[in-house]
């Protein structure tokens, strides 16, 4: 058998399906927003992103959620593509959550 | 949501309204607000076209294909188009649709049509929004399509073993929206009184549309 | 535009490629065998597109219906049941009449 991807789980054992209604939050529907600009700017496919999310290790999958997922595969697009420094982007992100405030961005 | 929040510092600048600013601050988001600044100060991206693009977002809800449905509830015509090709059929309504091709699947007491991702979460944004949380929860995505009966039942939804269940796994560039049945006790209602005894989950096939109180 | 490979009703055989990377044949349907539902249109290979736009042939995607027995040979359900699938062209080989193992 081939390898299957992380993401290729129809039909595996599973439990109780969710049913709460989970509210966007304002973060992600910003994330969307930039995704959905990114994607026509820059020329990005869907198939990209979901190859993206496909190189995540099983255990990252496993314990990741929707927009997660999809911030992190963007994220590694954009490191790949050379549009965001990772390193700088690190520390970006050590010092916006150092300071525990989303005023300054 | 806070009552009495306020900010303690003046801005120069107006900025939308963040609902959940008394919530921690998550790696994720922190690492967004990173994103975000770069790509603004990079001059990639600019604040204002990002919230235009989140009122665009905000547009695209359940409504939309309910207000479809509805018209091919009362328009045997249009059903017809609708049925050949779902995104004109939006188009038609001054629905602005993103997707490549849509697709209407219609119930009936022979056909219960019911839609999933597996791979990942497609979903027919444009006429739905962003896909709920069970949607796109892996336990959804596992077994819908090996156990469907018990999923549908797990909705509420039993249906008679003389109905086919068809699963559609929506897994490549086409996206589904579900025409679910009309409601006995609906003769005559409006177009707009019939879109609203239609839940989103009856346009994924995985509610009924409801009957009129 | 070059001919559809499949004509609607046709007996398919969904094949394992066994071939790494971005694919979105997932493999619980890898060799199950449906028939041609409809004609879905010509796209960028994904397989292609997942590393970049413009370096992919263009393939035809079908949607290919499978009877649920066929893909769980211990499904929970009814007879009756299905499944619905969009595959691309070459993840497909016509399959002889008869029935379905």
């Amino acid at each position: 058998m081939s390898t299957r991807l992380v993401s290729d789980i129809g039909g595996k054992p599973a439990g109780d399906i969710p049913r709460e209604e989970r509210r966007q939050l304002f973060w992600e529907k910003q994330l969307i927003a930039v995704v959905n600009l990114l994607s026509s700017k820059l020329d990005i496919t869907l198939d990209e992103f979901r190859r993206a999310v496909e190189e995540m290790s099983e255990e990252e999958y496993g314990r990741s959620y929707l927009y997660g997922r999809r911030l992190d595969g963007w994220l590694r697009l954009l490191f790949e593509n050379g549009t965001i420094d990772a390193d700088a982007h690190a520390a970006r992100t050590a010092q916006i959550l150092a300071s525990g405030s989303r005023d300054h961005v | 949501m806070t009552a009495d929040h306020s900010h303690s510092h003046d801005h120069t600048h107006p900025h939308p309204v963040n609902e959940d600013d008394d919530m921690d601050l998550t790696e994720h988001e922190a690492k967004f607000l990173a994103l975000k600044a770069m790509l603004i100060e990079q001059g990639i991206l600019d604040a204002a076209e990002i919230q235009a693009r989140v009122e665009v977002n905000e547009l695209k809800t359940p409504h939309q294909a309910a207000r479809m449905v509805a018209r091919a509830w009362v328009d045997p015509a249009y059903k017809a188009r609708m049925m050949a090709d779902a995104k004109q059929a939006a188009l038609e309504l001054d629905i602005p649709v993103t997707e490549a091709a849509l697709v209407a699947l219609e119930n009936t007491p022979d056909l219960h049509n019911v839609i999933v991702c597996t791979l990942c979460s497609c979903y027919p944004r444009s006429l739905l929004g962003e896909p709920p949380a069970f949607y796109v929860s892996k336990a959804y995505r596992s077994r819908t399509v090996r156990e469907p009966r018990r999923v549908l039942r797990e909705f509420g939804l039993t249906l008679p073993e003389e109905t086919e269940i068809r699963v559609h796994d929506s897994n490549a560039d086409l996206r589904y929206v579900v025409l679910p049945q009309r409601p006995d006790g609906t003769e005559g209602l409006s177009e707009s009184d019939l879109a609203a005894l239609v839940p989103r989950d009856a346009l994924i096939g995985c509610a009924f549309a409801k009957t009129p109180s | 535009m070059s001919e559809v490979a499949f004509a609607d009703g046709a007996r398919v055989r969904i094949v394992d490629l066994g071939k790494p990377g971005h694919v979105r044949t997932p493999q619980y349907v890898r060799g199950k065998v449906g028939v041609i539902e409809r004609f879905g249109g010509t796209y960028e290979n994904p397989e292609d597109r997942a590393y970049g736009r413009g370096r992919g042939t263009a393939v035809q995607l079908f949607r290919v219906r499978l009877r649920q027995r066929d893909i769980w040979p211990d499904y929970p359900g009814c007879e009756a049941d299905t499944l619905e699938i969009e595959i691309y062209e070459h993840w497909l080989r016509p399959e002889p009449t008869g029935e379905a193992q």
